[in-house]
Protein backbone atom coordinates (compact mmCIF):
# COMPACT_ATOMS: atom_id res chain seq x y z
CA UNK A 1 0.00 0.00 0.00
CA UNK A 2 1.34 3.41 -0.91
CA UNK A 3 1.40 5.48 2.24
CA UNK A 4 2.31 8.62 0.28
CA UNK A 5 -1.19 8.91 -1.08
CA UNK A 6 -3.02 11.66 0.74
CA UNK A 7 -6.64 12.50 0.48
CA UNK A 8 -6.99 16.07 -0.68
CA UNK A 9 -9.37 18.37 1.13
CA UNK A 10 -12.76 18.36 -0.59
CA UNK A 11 -12.54 22.01 -1.67
CA UNK A 12 -9.10 21.47 -3.25
CA UNK A 13 -10.06 18.25 -5.00
CA UNK A 14 -13.22 19.95 -6.30
CA UNK A 15 -11.12 22.75 -7.76
CA UNK A 16 -8.74 20.25 -9.36
CA UNK A 17 -11.68 18.33 -10.79
CA UNK A 18 -13.20 21.54 -12.11
CA UNK A 19 -9.89 22.62 -13.60
CA UNK A 20 -9.52 19.20 -15.18
CA UNK A 21 -12.98 19.36 -16.71
CA UNK A 22 -12.42 22.91 -17.99
CA UNK A 23 -8.98 21.99 -19.29
CA UNK A 24 -10.41 18.97 -21.01
CA UNK A 25 -13.07 21.11 -22.62
CA UNK A 26 -10.54 23.66 -23.82
CA UNK A 27 -8.28 21.00 -25.30
CA UNK A 28 -11.23 19.30 -26.93
CA UNK A 29 -11.93 20.30 -30.50
CA UNK A 30 -15.03 22.54 -30.51
CA UNK A 31 -16.34 21.38 -33.87
CA UNK A 32 -18.62 18.49 -33.13
CA UNK A 33 -21.92 18.33 -34.97
CA UNK A 34 -23.34 14.89 -34.48
CA UNK A 35 -26.89 14.18 -33.20
CA UNK A 36 -26.86 17.53 -31.54
CA UNK A 37 -29.83 19.84 -32.16
CA UNK A 38 -28.14 22.91 -30.69
CA UNK A 39 -25.29 22.56 -33.18
CA UNK A 40 -27.24 21.15 -36.11
CA UNK A 41 -29.77 23.97 -36.05
CA UNK A 42 -27.41 26.76 -35.02
CA UNK A 43 -24.36 26.22 -37.19
CA UNK A 44 -23.27 25.24 -40.66
CA UNK A 45 -20.48 22.79 -41.41
CA UNK A 46 -17.33 24.88 -41.89
CA UNK A 47 -15.69 24.80 -45.29
CA UNK A 48 -18.57 23.09 -47.08
CA UNK A 49 -21.71 25.10 -46.27
CA UNK A 50 -23.32 26.73 -49.31
CA UNK A 51 -24.14 30.44 -49.26
CA UNK A 52 -27.84 29.65 -49.80
CA UNK A 53 -29.46 26.31 -49.15
CA UNK A 54 -33.17 26.22 -49.90
CA UNK A 55 -34.99 23.62 -47.82
CA UNK A 56 -38.22 22.82 -46.07
CA UNK A 57 -40.88 20.19 -45.54
CA UNK A 58 -44.59 19.57 -46.02
CA UNK A 59 -46.83 17.45 -43.79
CA UNK A 60 -50.31 16.71 -45.16
CA UNK A 61 -52.22 15.08 -42.31
CA UNK A 62 -55.52 13.34 -41.65
CA UNK A 63 -56.84 12.77 -38.13
CA UNK A 64 -59.94 11.07 -36.79
CA UNK A 65 -61.00 11.23 -33.16
CA UNK A 66 -63.16 8.46 -31.65
CA UNK A 67 -64.15 10.20 -28.41
CA UNK A 68 -67.78 10.43 -27.36
CA UNK A 69 -69.54 13.61 -26.42
CA UNK A 70 -70.77 14.41 -22.93
CA UNK A 71 -74.36 15.62 -23.03
CA UNK A 72 -73.92 16.16 -26.77
CA UNK A 73 -71.04 18.56 -26.36
CA UNK A 74 -67.33 18.35 -26.90
CA UNK A 75 -64.14 19.70 -25.31
CA UNK A 76 -60.81 20.28 -27.17
CA UNK A 77 -59.21 16.84 -26.52
CA UNK A 78 -62.12 15.31 -28.48
CA UNK A 79 -61.66 17.57 -31.50
CA UNK A 80 -59.02 17.97 -34.19
CA UNK A 81 -56.75 21.00 -33.94
CA UNK A 82 -55.86 23.64 -34.60
CA UNK A 83 -59.43 24.71 -35.43
CA UNK A 84 -61.07 22.30 -32.96
CA UNK A 85 -64.25 22.23 -35.04
CA UNK A 86 -64.88 18.58 -35.75
CA UNK A 87 -63.70 15.03 -35.05
CA UNK A 88 -62.11 14.33 -38.43
CA UNK A 89 -60.12 16.59 -40.64
CA UNK A 90 -57.58 16.83 -43.41
CA UNK A 91 -54.96 19.46 -42.73
CA UNK A 92 -51.54 20.72 -43.77
CA UNK A 93 -49.99 20.46 -40.35
CA UNK A 94 -46.73 22.08 -41.43
CA UNK A 95 -45.58 23.61 -44.71
CA UNK A 96 -42.25 25.21 -44.05
CA UNK A 97 -39.77 26.70 -46.42
CA UNK A 98 -36.54 28.43 -45.60
CA UNK A 99 -32.95 29.12 -46.46
CA UNK A 100 -29.79 28.71 -44.45
CA UNK A 101 -26.07 28.82 -45.09
CA UNK A 102 -22.83 30.73 -44.81
CA UNK A 103 -23.09 33.85 -46.97
CA UNK A 104 -19.37 34.52 -47.42
CA UNK A 105 -17.49 31.37 -48.42
CA UNK A 106 -14.01 32.69 -47.59
CA UNK A 107 -14.99 33.33 -43.99
CA UNK A 108 -17.87 31.03 -43.20
CA UNK A 109 -17.86 31.81 -39.50
CA UNK A 110 -21.07 33.75 -40.08
CA UNK A 111 -24.11 31.49 -40.54
CA UNK A 112 -27.78 32.31 -40.96
CA UNK A 113 -31.13 30.47 -40.81
CA UNK A 114 -34.51 31.77 -41.98
CA UNK A 115 -37.74 29.75 -42.12
CA UNK A 116 -41.43 30.45 -42.62
CA UNK A 117 -44.49 28.32 -41.94
CA UNK A 118 -47.50 28.26 -44.26
CA UNK A 119 -49.17 25.24 -42.63
CA UNK A 120 -52.19 25.34 -40.33
CA UNK A 121 -51.15 24.85 -36.73
CA UNK A 122 -50.87 26.59 -33.38
CA UNK A 123 -48.37 29.03 -34.86
CA UNK A 124 -50.46 30.16 -37.79
CA UNK A 125 -54.10 29.53 -36.91
CA UNK A 126 -55.72 32.47 -35.13
CA UNK A 127 -58.64 30.41 -33.82
CA UNK A 128 -62.04 31.87 -33.03
CA UNK A 129 -60.78 35.37 -32.28
CA UNK A 130 -58.07 35.70 -34.88
CA UNK A 131 -57.28 34.58 -38.41
CA UNK A 132 -54.82 32.40 -40.30
CA UNK A 133 -51.48 34.08 -40.97
CA UNK A 134 -48.18 32.54 -42.08
CA UNK A 135 -45.33 33.24 -39.67
CA UNK A 136 -41.57 33.58 -39.70
CA UNK A 137 -40.54 30.73 -37.41
CA UNK A 138 -36.78 31.28 -37.53
CA UNK A 139 -34.57 34.22 -38.40
CA UNK A 140 -31.16 33.97 -36.82
CA UNK A 141 -27.49 34.72 -37.35
CA UNK A 142 -24.71 32.70 -35.73
CA UNK A 143 -21.23 34.14 -35.18
CA UNK A 144 -18.61 31.42 -34.79
CA UNK A 145 -15.61 33.62 -34.05
CA UNK A 146 -14.94 32.69 -30.43
CA UNK A 147 -13.88 29.12 -29.78
CA UNK A 148 -16.09 27.67 -27.10
CA UNK A 149 -18.55 30.56 -27.22
CA UNK A 150 -20.50 30.71 -30.45
CA UNK A 151 -23.18 33.38 -30.44
CA UNK A 152 -26.62 32.99 -32.04
CA UNK A 153 -28.92 36.00 -32.27
CA UNK A 154 -32.48 36.38 -33.47
CA UNK A 155 -35.50 34.07 -33.54
CA UNK A 156 -34.80 30.36 -33.16
CA UNK A 157 -35.61 27.24 -31.15
CA UNK A 158 -34.54 27.82 -27.57
CA UNK A 159 -32.43 25.19 -25.78
CA UNK A 160 -34.78 22.84 -23.95
CA UNK A 161 -36.53 19.49 -23.95
CA UNK A 162 -35.70 17.01 -26.69
CA UNK A 163 -39.22 16.69 -28.12
CA UNK A 164 -39.50 20.42 -28.73
CA UNK A 165 -35.93 21.00 -29.77
CA UNK A 166 -35.53 18.14 -32.23
CA UNK A 167 -35.97 18.65 -35.96
CA UNK A 168 -39.35 17.65 -37.40
CA UNK A 169 -37.56 15.14 -39.61
CA UNK A 170 -36.74 13.21 -36.44
CA UNK A 171 -40.11 13.58 -34.72
CA UNK A 172 -41.41 10.04 -34.96
CA UNK A 173 -45.03 10.71 -34.00
CA UNK A 174 -47.63 12.99 -35.52
CA UNK A 175 -48.81 14.62 -32.30
CA UNK A 176 -46.70 15.81 -29.40
CA UNK A 177 -47.02 14.17 -26.01
CA UNK A 178 -49.45 15.87 -23.62
CA UNK A 179 -46.60 16.98 -21.39
CA UNK A 180 -44.82 18.73 -24.25
CA UNK A 181 -48.01 20.10 -25.76
CA UNK A 182 -49.38 21.48 -22.50
CA UNK A 183 -46.36 22.21 -20.33
CA UNK A 184 -43.86 23.46 -22.93
CA UNK A 185 -45.73 24.63 -26.04
CA UNK A 186 -46.60 27.99 -24.57
CA UNK A 187 -49.72 29.90 -25.64
CA UNK A 188 -50.23 33.62 -25.28
CA UNK A 189 -53.75 34.90 -24.72
CA UNK A 190 -54.82 38.29 -25.99
CA UNK A 191 -57.05 40.55 -23.89
CA UNK A 192 -59.91 39.86 -26.29
CA UNK A 193 -59.69 36.05 -26.02
CA UNK A 194 -62.53 34.58 -23.92
CA UNK A 195 -63.10 31.12 -22.46
CA UNK A 196 -65.31 28.87 -24.56
CA UNK A 197 -67.64 26.31 -22.90
CA UNK A 198 -68.09 22.80 -24.41
CA UNK A 199 -69.59 22.98 -27.90
CA UNK A 200 -71.52 20.90 -30.37
CA UNK A 201 -69.95 19.84 -33.66
CA UNK A 202 -69.26 20.39 -36.55
CA UNK A 203 -68.78 24.09 -35.76
CA UNK A 204 -67.24 23.91 -32.29
CA UNK A 205 -64.48 26.43 -33.05
CA UNK A 206 -62.84 25.94 -29.65
CA UNK A 207 -59.37 27.37 -30.29
CA UNK A 208 -59.53 30.52 -28.15
CA UNK A 209 -55.90 31.65 -28.47
CA UNK A 210 -55.54 34.25 -31.21
CA UNK A 211 -51.77 34.73 -30.82
CA UNK A 212 -49.29 32.24 -32.26
CA UNK A 213 -47.93 29.64 -29.81
CA UNK A 214 -44.18 29.59 -29.17
CA UNK A 215 -43.28 26.71 -31.44
CA UNK A 216 -40.52 26.19 -28.81
CA UNK A 217 -38.90 29.38 -30.10
CA UNK A 218 -37.94 32.76 -28.76
CA UNK A 219 -36.19 35.96 -29.84
CA UNK A 220 -32.92 36.53 -28.04
CA UNK A 221 -29.24 35.74 -27.85
CA UNK A 222 -27.65 32.37 -27.14
CA UNK A 223 -24.04 31.48 -26.30
CA UNK A 224 -23.24 27.86 -26.99
CA UNK A 225 -20.78 25.30 -28.26
CA UNK A 226 -19.98 21.60 -28.34
CA UNK A 227 -16.76 19.92 -27.29
CA UNK A 228 -15.35 16.55 -28.25
CA UNK A 229 -13.60 14.64 -25.53
CA UNK A 230 -12.67 11.28 -27.01
CA UNK A 231 -15.92 9.63 -28.04
CA UNK A 232 -17.93 12.00 -25.84
CA UNK A 233 -19.51 15.20 -27.06
CA UNK A 234 -20.47 17.80 -24.46
CA UNK A 235 -22.73 20.70 -25.35
CA UNK A 236 -23.83 23.75 -23.46
CA UNK A 237 -26.15 26.62 -24.27
CA UNK A 238 -27.20 29.69 -22.31
CA UNK A 239 -29.80 32.03 -23.71
CA UNK A 240 -31.60 35.23 -22.83
CA UNK A 241 -34.87 35.84 -24.65
CA UNK A 242 -38.04 37.88 -24.69
CA UNK A 243 -40.19 34.95 -23.63
CA UNK A 244 -42.71 35.82 -26.34
CA UNK A 245 -42.27 32.98 -28.83
CA UNK A 246 -42.38 33.87 -32.50
CA UNK A 247 -44.10 37.17 -31.81
CA UNK A 248 -41.76 40.05 -32.50
CA UNK A 249 -42.72 41.86 -29.32
CA UNK A 250 -41.57 41.60 -25.71
CA UNK A 251 -44.38 41.25 -23.20
CA UNK A 252 -42.52 42.85 -20.29
CA UNK A 253 -39.14 44.15 -19.08
CA UNK A 254 -38.01 40.75 -17.74
CA UNK A 255 -36.00 38.41 -19.89
CA UNK A 256 -36.34 34.63 -20.00
CA UNK A 257 -33.27 32.58 -19.07
CA UNK A 258 -32.61 29.26 -20.78
CA UNK A 259 -29.83 26.86 -19.75
CA UNK A 260 -28.94 23.55 -21.37
CA UNK A 261 -26.32 20.86 -21.01
CA UNK A 262 -25.92 17.54 -22.81
CA UNK A 263 -23.28 14.83 -22.82
CA UNK A 264 -23.43 12.29 -25.61
CA UNK A 265 -21.43 9.14 -26.19
CA UNK A 266 -20.99 8.74 -29.94
CA UNK A 267 -20.80 5.17 -31.22
CA UNK A 268 -19.52 6.42 -34.57
CA UNK A 269 -18.05 9.91 -34.69
CA UNK A 270 -17.91 9.83 -38.49
CA UNK A 271 -21.65 9.32 -38.78
CA UNK A 272 -22.82 12.86 -38.18
CA UNK A 273 -26.31 14.29 -38.35
CA UNK A 274 -29.70 13.70 -36.76
CA UNK A 275 -29.44 9.91 -37.06
CA UNK A 276 -26.00 9.65 -35.50
CA UNK A 277 -25.74 6.56 -33.30
CA UNK A 278 -25.30 7.80 -29.77
CA UNK A 279 -26.46 7.86 -26.16
CA UNK A 280 -27.25 11.38 -25.01
CA UNK A 281 -28.05 12.62 -21.52
CA UNK A 282 -29.35 16.13 -21.14
CA UNK A 283 -30.90 18.56 -18.72
CA UNK A 284 -32.37 22.02 -19.15
CA UNK A 285 -33.89 24.91 -17.23
CA UNK A 286 -36.06 27.89 -18.19
CA UNK A 287 -37.39 30.76 -16.16
CA UNK A 288 -39.10 34.03 -16.90
CA UNK A 289 -41.96 36.30 -16.02
CA UNK A 290 -45.29 36.68 -17.77
CA UNK A 291 -47.67 39.61 -17.69
CA UNK A 292 -51.37 38.93 -17.30
CA UNK A 293 -52.96 39.75 -20.64
CA UNK A 294 -56.19 40.68 -18.86
CA UNK A 295 -54.59 42.82 -16.14
CA UNK A 296 -51.20 44.15 -17.17
CA UNK A 297 -50.36 45.19 -13.60
CA UNK A 298 -49.94 41.50 -12.65
CA UNK A 299 -46.81 39.43 -13.26
CA UNK A 300 -46.22 35.74 -12.73
CA UNK A 301 -43.03 33.63 -12.62
CA UNK A 302 -42.90 30.82 -15.14
CA UNK A 303 -40.40 28.01 -14.54
CA UNK A 304 -39.73 24.84 -16.45
CA UNK A 305 -36.96 22.26 -16.06
CA UNK A 306 -36.30 18.69 -17.03
CA UNK A 307 -33.88 15.95 -17.93
CA UNK A 308 -33.78 13.03 -20.29
CA UNK A 309 -31.84 10.47 -22.24
CA UNK A 310 -31.85 9.34 -25.86
CA UNK A 311 -30.42 6.16 -27.34
CA UNK A 312 -30.10 5.54 -31.05
CA UNK A 313 -28.29 2.66 -32.62
CA UNK A 314 -30.15 1.04 -35.45
CA UNK A 315 -32.32 -0.96 -35.33
CA UNK A 316 -33.30 0.46 -31.94
CA UNK A 317 -34.19 3.88 -30.59
CA UNK A 318 -35.24 4.75 -27.02
CA UNK A 319 -36.04 8.17 -25.59
CA UNK A 320 -37.14 9.17 -22.10
CA UNK A 321 -37.77 12.59 -20.64
CA UNK A 322 -39.28 13.99 -17.48
CA UNK A 323 -40.04 17.62 -16.75
CA UNK A 324 -41.57 19.91 -14.18
CA UNK A 325 -43.20 23.31 -14.33
CA UNK A 326 -44.57 26.03 -12.07
CA UNK A 327 -46.62 29.02 -13.13
CA UNK A 328 -48.57 29.66 -16.33
CA UNK A 329 -49.94 26.11 -16.40
CA UNK A 330 -52.06 25.72 -19.51
CA UNK A 331 -55.72 24.83 -18.84
CA UNK A 332 -56.81 23.99 -22.38
CA UNK A 333 -57.20 25.59 -25.81
CA UNK A 334 -60.64 26.85 -24.82
CA UNK A 335 -59.51 28.52 -21.59
CA UNK A 336 -57.19 31.49 -22.25
CA UNK A 337 -58.48 33.39 -19.23
CA UNK A 338 -57.20 30.71 -16.82
CA UNK A 339 -53.61 30.59 -18.06
CA UNK A 340 -52.29 33.21 -15.62
CA UNK A 341 -51.71 31.05 -12.52
CA UNK A 342 -49.01 29.73 -10.19
CA UNK A 343 -50.05 26.08 -10.41
CA UNK A 344 -47.62 23.16 -10.68
CA UNK A 345 -47.42 20.39 -13.24
CA UNK A 346 -45.13 17.55 -14.21
CA UNK A 347 -44.90 14.69 -16.63
CA UNK A 348 -42.77 12.68 -18.95
CA UNK A 349 -42.64 10.00 -21.60
CA UNK A 350 -40.81 6.89 -22.70
CA UNK A 351 -40.77 5.91 -26.34
CA UNK A 352 -39.02 3.30 -28.42
CA UNK A 353 -38.60 2.62 -32.10
CA UNK A 354 -37.58 -0.48 -34.01
CA UNK A 355 -36.33 -0.17 -37.57
CA UNK A 356 -37.25 -3.56 -39.01
CA UNK A 357 -33.94 -4.80 -40.46
CA UNK A 358 -33.61 -4.91 -44.26
CA UNK A 359 -36.95 -3.17 -44.74
CA UNK A 360 -38.21 0.41 -44.93
CA UNK A 361 -40.60 -0.14 -42.03
CA UNK A 362 -40.31 1.25 -38.54
CA UNK A 363 -42.46 0.44 -35.51
CA UNK A 364 -42.90 2.95 -32.71
CA UNK A 365 -44.45 2.85 -29.26
CA UNK A 366 -44.76 5.70 -26.78
CA UNK A 367 -46.20 6.14 -23.31
CA UNK A 368 -46.64 9.61 -21.91
CA UNK A 369 -48.22 10.96 -18.77
CA UNK A 370 -48.88 14.44 -17.52
CA UNK A 371 -50.54 15.87 -14.44
CA UNK A 372 -51.42 19.48 -14.11
CA UNK A 373 -52.69 21.56 -11.18
CA UNK A 374 -50.82 19.23 -8.83
CA UNK A 375 -52.17 19.21 -5.25
CA UNK A 376 -55.18 21.32 -6.22
CA UNK A 377 -58.86 20.33 -6.37
CA UNK A 378 -58.62 20.73 -10.15
CA UNK A 379 -55.76 18.24 -10.52
CA UNK A 380 -56.01 16.55 -13.89
CA UNK A 381 -54.17 13.50 -15.24
CA UNK A 382 -53.43 12.64 -18.85
CA UNK A 383 -51.90 9.35 -19.93
CA UNK A 384 -51.56 8.09 -23.48
CA UNK A 385 -50.21 5.06 -25.28
CA UNK A 386 -49.36 5.76 -28.90
CA UNK A 387 -48.60 2.94 -31.32
CA UNK A 388 -47.13 3.93 -34.66
CA UNK A 389 -45.83 2.53 -37.87
CA UNK A 390 -43.72 4.39 -40.40
CA UNK A 391 -42.74 3.52 -43.93
CA UNK A 392 -39.71 5.37 -45.25
CA UNK A 393 -40.03 5.76 -49.03
CA UNK A 394 -36.68 7.52 -48.98
CA UNK A 395 -34.62 8.96 -46.11
CA UNK A 396 -36.51 12.23 -46.68
CA UNK A 397 -40.02 11.01 -47.38
CA UNK A 398 -42.11 8.88 -45.06
CA UNK A 399 -45.66 8.04 -44.16
CA UNK A 400 -46.64 7.76 -40.49
CA UNK A 401 -49.71 6.07 -39.03
CA UNK A 402 -50.37 6.56 -35.31
CA UNK A 403 -53.12 5.38 -33.04
CA UNK A 404 -53.31 6.99 -29.60
CA UNK A 405 -55.21 5.45 -26.68
CA UNK A 406 -55.89 8.16 -24.12
CA UNK A 407 -56.98 7.96 -20.50
CA UNK A 408 -57.77 11.34 -18.99
CA UNK A 409 -59.27 12.08 -15.59
CA UNK A 410 -59.77 15.01 -13.24
CA UNK A 411 -60.51 15.35 -9.52
CA UNK A 412 -63.20 17.95 -10.20
CA UNK A 413 -66.43 16.15 -11.12
CA UNK A 414 -67.55 18.52 -13.85
CA UNK A 415 -64.23 18.37 -15.61
CA UNK A 416 -63.94 14.63 -15.10
CA UNK A 417 -67.28 14.13 -16.82
CA UNK A 418 -65.93 15.88 -19.89
CA UNK A 419 -62.69 13.87 -19.92
CA UNK A 420 -63.94 10.35 -19.18
CA UNK A 421 -65.09 9.77 -22.74
CA UNK A 422 -61.87 10.93 -24.39
CA UNK A 423 -60.99 7.96 -26.55
CA UNK A 424 -58.73 6.88 -29.34
CA UNK A 425 -57.31 9.04 -32.09
CA UNK A 426 -56.07 7.93 -35.49
CA UNK A 427 -53.58 10.06 -37.37
CA UNK A 428 -52.04 9.59 -40.79
CA UNK A 429 -49.34 11.87 -42.14
CA UNK A 430 -46.91 12.12 -45.01
CA UNK A 431 -43.68 14.00 -44.36
CA UNK A 432 -41.72 15.17 -47.39
CA UNK A 433 -38.48 17.01 -46.71
CA UNK A 434 -36.75 18.79 -49.57
CA UNK B 1 24.01 57.06 -31.04
CA UNK B 2 23.06 53.70 -29.60
CA UNK B 3 19.45 54.87 -29.34
CA UNK B 4 19.42 55.90 -33.02
CA UNK B 5 20.90 52.56 -34.03
CA UNK B 6 18.26 50.77 -31.94
CA UNK B 7 15.51 52.76 -33.63
CA UNK B 8 16.93 52.04 -37.10
CA UNK B 9 17.16 48.35 -36.20
CA UNK B 10 13.61 48.25 -34.87
CA UNK B 11 12.28 50.11 -37.92
CA UNK B 12 14.11 47.78 -40.27
CA UNK B 13 12.86 44.77 -38.32
CA UNK B 14 9.24 45.95 -38.47
CA UNK B 15 9.50 46.85 -42.15
CA UNK B 16 11.01 43.45 -42.77
CA UNK B 17 8.12 41.79 -40.99
CA UNK B 18 5.61 43.77 -43.01
CA UNK B 19 7.43 42.99 -46.23
CA UNK B 20 7.94 39.33 -45.49
CA UNK B 21 4.63 38.51 -43.90
CA UNK B 22 2.48 38.24 -47.03
CA UNK B 23 4.93 36.02 -48.83
CA UNK B 24 5.58 33.56 -45.97
CA UNK B 25 2.96 30.85 -45.85
CA UNK B 26 2.43 28.74 -42.80
CA UNK B 27 2.38 25.38 -44.63
CA UNK B 28 5.53 23.89 -46.20
CA UNK B 29 6.11 23.97 -49.96
CA UNK B 30 5.25 20.91 -52.00
CA UNK B 31 8.04 18.75 -53.34
CA UNK B 32 8.72 19.15 -57.05
CA UNK B 33 6.77 16.64 -59.13
CA UNK B 34 9.95 14.75 -60.08
CA UNK B 35 10.62 14.12 -56.36
CA UNK B 36 7.03 13.56 -55.33
CA UNK B 37 6.55 10.65 -57.70
CA UNK B 38 9.46 8.83 -56.07
CA UNK B 39 7.21 8.28 -53.03
CA UNK B 40 5.15 5.79 -55.01
CA UNK B 41 7.64 3.85 -57.12
CA UNK B 42 5.26 0.93 -57.63
CA UNK B 43 2.30 3.02 -58.71
CA UNK B 44 0.30 1.47 -61.58
CA UNK B 45 -1.75 4.62 -61.96
CA UNK B 46 -1.10 8.27 -61.26
CA UNK B 47 -4.09 10.59 -60.93
CA UNK B 48 -4.28 14.34 -60.29
CA UNK B 49 -7.66 15.56 -59.01
CA UNK B 50 -8.59 19.18 -59.58
CA UNK B 51 -10.82 20.99 -57.09
CA UNK B 52 -11.61 24.56 -58.08
CA UNK B 53 -15.21 24.82 -56.78
CA UNK B 54 -16.22 25.92 -53.31
CA UNK B 55 -19.35 23.83 -52.90
CA UNK B 56 -19.44 21.06 -50.34
CA UNK B 57 -20.77 18.21 -52.54
CA UNK B 58 -17.97 18.81 -55.07
CA UNK B 59 -15.38 18.73 -52.28
CA UNK B 60 -16.86 15.50 -50.96
CA UNK B 61 -16.85 14.01 -54.47
CA UNK B 62 -13.15 14.72 -54.96
CA UNK B 63 -12.29 13.03 -51.66
CA UNK B 64 -14.54 10.08 -52.47
CA UNK B 65 -12.84 9.65 -55.84
CA UNK B 66 -9.42 9.65 -54.14
CA UNK B 67 -10.70 7.11 -51.64
CA UNK B 68 -12.14 4.88 -54.37
CA UNK B 69 -8.87 4.95 -56.30
CA UNK B 70 -7.05 3.71 -53.22
CA UNK B 71 -9.67 1.06 -52.61
CA UNK B 72 -9.36 -0.21 -56.19
CA UNK B 73 -5.59 -0.14 -56.65
CA UNK B 74 -4.33 -0.27 -53.08
CA UNK B 75 -2.41 2.54 -51.40
CA UNK B 76 0.98 1.52 -52.82
CA UNK B 77 -0.26 1.03 -56.37
CA UNK B 78 -1.80 4.41 -57.04
CA UNK B 79 -0.35 7.91 -56.76
CA UNK B 80 -3.02 10.54 -56.10
CA UNK B 81 -2.55 14.28 -55.75
CA UNK B 82 -5.43 16.68 -55.09
CA UNK B 83 -4.70 20.17 -56.41
CA UNK B 84 -6.84 22.95 -54.95
CA UNK B 85 -7.04 26.42 -56.41
CA UNK B 86 -9.52 29.25 -56.81
CA UNK B 87 -12.66 28.76 -54.67
CA UNK B 88 -11.64 25.10 -54.40
CA UNK B 89 -8.95 26.06 -51.90
CA UNK B 90 -11.78 26.05 -49.35
CA UNK B 91 -11.33 22.26 -49.21
CA UNK B 92 -7.96 22.80 -47.56
CA UNK B 93 -9.05 25.39 -45.01
CA UNK B 94 -8.01 24.30 -41.54
CA UNK B 95 -11.52 24.11 -40.07
CA UNK B 96 -13.14 22.39 -43.06
CA UNK B 97 -15.61 19.77 -41.85
CA UNK B 98 -13.96 17.22 -44.17
CA UNK B 99 -10.62 17.62 -42.36
CA UNK B 100 -10.73 14.13 -40.84
CA UNK B 101 -11.22 12.58 -44.26
CA UNK B 102 -8.31 14.59 -45.65
CA UNK B 103 -6.13 13.40 -42.79
CA UNK B 104 -6.97 9.74 -43.33
CA UNK B 105 -6.36 10.04 -47.10
CA UNK B 106 -3.03 11.76 -46.44
CA UNK B 107 -2.12 8.87 -44.16
CA UNK B 108 -2.58 6.60 -47.20
CA UNK B 109 -0.25 8.71 -49.30
CA UNK B 110 -2.63 11.15 -51.02
CA UNK B 111 -0.97 14.57 -51.46
CA UNK B 112 -2.85 17.85 -51.14
CA UNK B 113 -1.51 20.88 -52.98
CA UNK B 114 -2.66 24.43 -52.33
CA UNK B 115 -2.22 27.21 -54.88
CA UNK B 116 -0.08 30.09 -53.59
CA UNK B 117 -1.65 32.55 -56.03
CA UNK B 118 -5.06 31.74 -54.57
CA UNK B 119 -3.78 32.08 -51.01
CA UNK B 120 -2.39 35.52 -51.82
CA UNK B 121 -5.62 36.64 -53.48
CA UNK B 122 -7.73 35.34 -50.61
CA UNK B 123 -5.43 36.97 -48.05
CA UNK B 124 -6.05 40.33 -49.70
CA UNK B 125 -9.82 39.88 -49.50
CA UNK B 126 -9.80 38.57 -45.95
CA UNK B 127 -7.14 40.86 -44.54
CA UNK B 128 -5.31 37.84 -43.17
CA UNK B 129 -3.93 34.60 -44.56
CA UNK B 130 -6.39 31.70 -44.35
CA UNK B 131 -5.23 28.90 -42.09
CA UNK B 132 -4.79 25.67 -44.02
CA UNK B 133 -5.04 21.99 -43.16
CA UNK B 134 -1.62 20.83 -41.94
CA UNK B 135 -1.59 18.24 -44.75
CA UNK B 136 -1.66 20.97 -47.42
CA UNK B 137 1.55 21.71 -49.30
CA UNK B 138 2.03 24.97 -51.16
CA UNK B 139 2.58 25.05 -54.93
CA UNK B 140 3.25 28.33 -56.78
CA UNK B 141 0.22 27.93 -59.04
CA UNK B 142 -2.43 25.22 -58.99
CA UNK B 143 -2.91 25.10 -62.74
CA UNK B 144 0.85 24.91 -63.36
CA UNK B 145 1.07 22.02 -60.90
CA UNK B 146 -1.59 20.18 -62.89
CA UNK B 147 0.37 20.75 -66.13
CA UNK B 148 3.52 19.44 -64.46
CA UNK B 149 1.72 16.40 -63.10
CA UNK B 150 0.22 15.75 -66.51
CA UNK B 151 3.64 15.92 -68.16
CA UNK B 152 4.89 13.41 -65.57
CA UNK B 153 2.22 10.94 -66.66
CA UNK B 154 -0.66 11.80 -64.33
CA UNK B 155 -4.23 11.46 -65.54
CA UNK B 156 -5.80 14.82 -64.70
CA UNK B 157 -9.44 14.69 -63.67
CA UNK B 158 -11.93 17.25 -62.42
CA UNK B 159 -14.67 15.21 -60.73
Amino acid sequence: MNNNIRILPFAVSKKILLAGVCGGLLIAAPNAFSANWIMLQGTEKPGIAPPVKLWGFIQPTYQKDFSSSYNGKYVPPKLIGPNLDTQSSFNIMRARIGVRGAPFFLDDKVNYFIMTDFGDNSLTDGGRYGSYRPVVTDASVTLNYIKGARVRLGLFKYPGAEEGLQGIGSLNYINYTDVTNQLLLERFPDAGDKNIPPQTIPDADMNAFSNPATGFRDVGVQVFDAFDVGKWEHTYAAMLGNGSGVRMTDGNASKDVYLYWSSAYLFDKKNKGPMSPSVKMFSWYQSGKRTNAYNTAQEQDRKRYGAGVTYLKKPYRVTAEYMWGKGMIYQGSNNPQTLFNDFKANGGYVEAGWFIPSTKWELDLRYDRYQRNVDLPTQTRFSTWTAGVQYHFTPKTRVTLDYAMRHYSADAVAQNNQLLDVGGRLALQVTAVF
Amino acid sequence: MIRIRQKIFMTAFLLGLIGIAPSVMANPAAEPVSQAIQEKPFAEARVALQISDADGPRQQLVLNVASNLIKFYGADKVDVEVVAFGPGLRLLFKDNALGDQIQSLAAEGVRFSACANTITAMSKKLGYEPELNPEARIVPAGIVRLVQLNKAGFFVSRP
